[in-house]
């Protein structure tokens, strides 16, 4: 390894999601990847159709869901590290664009897709059928985060769980509502003006060695399993052990059998990804400056995540991972063009 | 390596209350047919449990007459439940017993992690209190507003209007039995139906349109040449 050159942490991950009892199809639809880089950020999606005869098509819409949020994701990491000499956005317009912009357009991009897939799917064309009941067939939930190396951001429509274990083992669920709904009742991305209802978390990486162990989304299939709240905290605790104990190959053995007791009680589809490194804290090399960190942070600032440098150049983490979806799905057509609010003008201002 | 990290699992919880009128307009046939109906629903109750093995089904009742009291004060898993008959009493004092209802619907003691509870109002009468202030105490709990409410009207004296205003939903019917036969179909109805909706893992309700109730009550034949 060159010298001053910052290690990479390895970032193994997990995905795995199993069928609900007496259910006919897994709703769930998941996907992880990336290593957490400028070029590679790492990406982590769940969503939980609905089910039910009122959401028939919502294996679909958890699927487009996830499928949509990558791609924005994606966006999201090329606009907080464009490559080359380009100047990076602040940090300030960047949270901008995560809380008010990234929801916007997620949403118009899923509502486009279902649109578009009720219309090239449905032979004729039922008089009656308003658009907000065609985007109801596709009802689904959906938990996304982005780790890049300046910044940890995450979203969260609906029930489910997106869980960091920081590096002293304290295990927060940051997107937590302050009030969960009873029963099995949900937000979704099938509500009108759905956008208004995203939760968001946001984190500048001010420390590059504070990297969390472990980052995991999951649907609540696995925290609905559980008596208690607690007793799911205790679960991504003891996740967290048996990774850094056994490793991430033992986990994944055992994961489908730990989904699937879960299910047994909760009666859901249960998910979950997660992504977790081991090692040393690496040593900043030249390289690593900590960024300004724009000030104040609002509301969304919760639990600071540090990322791995991403000048560097060795270490890799696992590959892409994807639930198999069997269901073919027909040729997409673009999503719509967006209406959202213009982020800060100046993206490069200074964030102090 | 296998053993699943974290605290106890668990099944979430389906609370499901009897409201049975019990005033003395119920005396004779309408009571022993009543005694009857649930009683005969209980297997089918435990089979609609099995069927959903992620629900635990806790069954109470509750019945109204001069004064309102637990027939079944402690919720009791379905496998053990045994019917007890109840007797007929007085006056039909409906919001007190929701007044009571109300109190165990608010969290605690009820859990935060269940399932939607199922409120099950059986009447032949007209209410002899405040039932309205009762019915506010129900719908002034989280659970309360959230339950799954069936409401069999027996004979043609009972008092639709407030077992259509229990029900809270306009697209809802109060379920009409007007001989023995239809009161057994309703019970029937109202211990599987209701309860199969209430343990259906169905997200997404929070949506005004998808608020279609997935429990209808069926018509119920009238061929019976005894009617109330």
């Amino acid at each position: 390894m060159p010298a001053g050159v910052t290690p990479v942490p390895l970032w193994a991950t997990l995905l795995e999601s199993v069928q609900g009892v007496n259910k006919t199809r897994n709703q769930d639809y998941c996907e992880v990847q990336g290593r957490g880089t400028a070029e590679e950020p790492l990406i982590m999606a769940v969503a939980d159709g609905h089910g039910s005869a009122a959401h028939a098509r919502s294996h679909l819409g958890s699927r487009f869901a996830v499928d949509l949020f990558v791609e924005e994701a994606r966006r999201f990491g090329a606009l907080a590290q464009p490559p080359g000499d380009e100047r990076p956005p602040s940090l300030a317009w960047l949270m901008h664009y995560a809380e008010h912009a990234f929801p916007r357009q997620l949403v118009s991009a899923w509502r486009g897709r279902v649109l578009g897939h009720w219309t090239r799917t449905s032979s004729h064309e039922e008089p009656g059928v308003s658009e907000e009941h065609k985007v109801l067939l596709y009802g689904s939930t959906l938990i996304g985060a982005v780790l890049t190396p300046r910044v940890f951001a995450a979203w969260q429509l609906g029930d489910g769980e997106l869980t960091v274990v920081d590096e002293a083992g304290q295990v927060t669920v940051p997107l937590a509502p302050a009030e969960a709904d009873l029963g099995d009742e949900t937000e979704s991305l099938c509500t009108p003006k759905a956008w208004r209802r995203i939760r968001t978390h946001w984190a500048p990486v001010t420390a590059p060695w504070r990297a969390p162990r472990l980052i995991a989304a999951s649907t609540d299939g696995l925290s609905k399993s559980f008596a208690s709240d607690r007793g799911f905290l205790q679960f991504m605790a003891g996740l967290d052990d048996r990774l850094s104990a056994e490793g991430a190959d033992s986990v994944r053995a055992v994961l489908p059998q730990w989904l699937a007791r879960a299910s047994r009680h909760s009666g859901d589809d249960t998910t979950l990804v997660a992504a977790w490194h081991q090692g040393d804290p690496p040593v900043p090399g030249p390289a690593v400056a900590p960024e300004p960190v724009a000030a104040p942070e609002p509301a969304l600032a919760a639990d600071p995540v540090a990322v791995p440098d991403p000048a560097a150049a060795a270490g890799t983490g696992t590959g892409p991972a994807r639930r198999p979806e069997p269901e073919p799905e027909p040729a997409e057509q673009p999503s719509p063009a967006t209406t959202d609010p213009a982020p800060p003008t100046d993206p490069h201002g200074r964030d102090e | 390596m296998s053993d699943i990290p974290g605290g106890p699992m668990a099944n979430r919880p389906v609370h499901f209350i009897w409201l049975l009128d019990c005033s003395y307009s119920m005396q004779g046939e309408k009571i022993g047919q009543l005694n009857y109906a649930i009683r005969e629903a209980v297997p089918e109750m435990r089979s609609v449990a099995q069927d959903n093995p992620a629900a635990q089904l806790l069954l109470r009742t509750m019945t109204f007459s001069t004064t309102a009291r637990w027939h079944h004060q402690d919720p009791v898993p379905v496998e053990n439940f045994t019917w007890q008959d109840v007797q007929v009493d007085g006056m039909t004092n409906l919001g007190e017993a929701l007044q009571m209802v109300a109190r165990e619907l608010d969290t605690p003691p009820m859990p935060q992690r269940a399932l939607k509870p199922v409120l099950a109002l059986v009447s032949d009468g007209v209410p002899t209190d405040d039932w309205k202030t009762g019915l506010r105490a129900v719908d002034a709990t989280p659970w309360g507003r959230k339950a799954v409410r069936v409401a069999i009207a027996i004979g043609a004296d009972a008092d639709r209007t407030v077992l259509q205003e229990f029900l809270g939903n306009p697209e809802l019917q109060p379920l009409d039995a007007n001989s023995p036969k239809q009161l057994a179909a309703a019970i029937r109805w109202a211990s599987t139906a209701a309860v199969k909706a209430a343990s259906q893992m169905v997200a997404g309700a929070t949506d005004p349109l998808a608020k279609q109730q997935a429990y209808a009550p069926p018509v119920l034949d009238d061929d019976d040449d005894d009617v109330w």
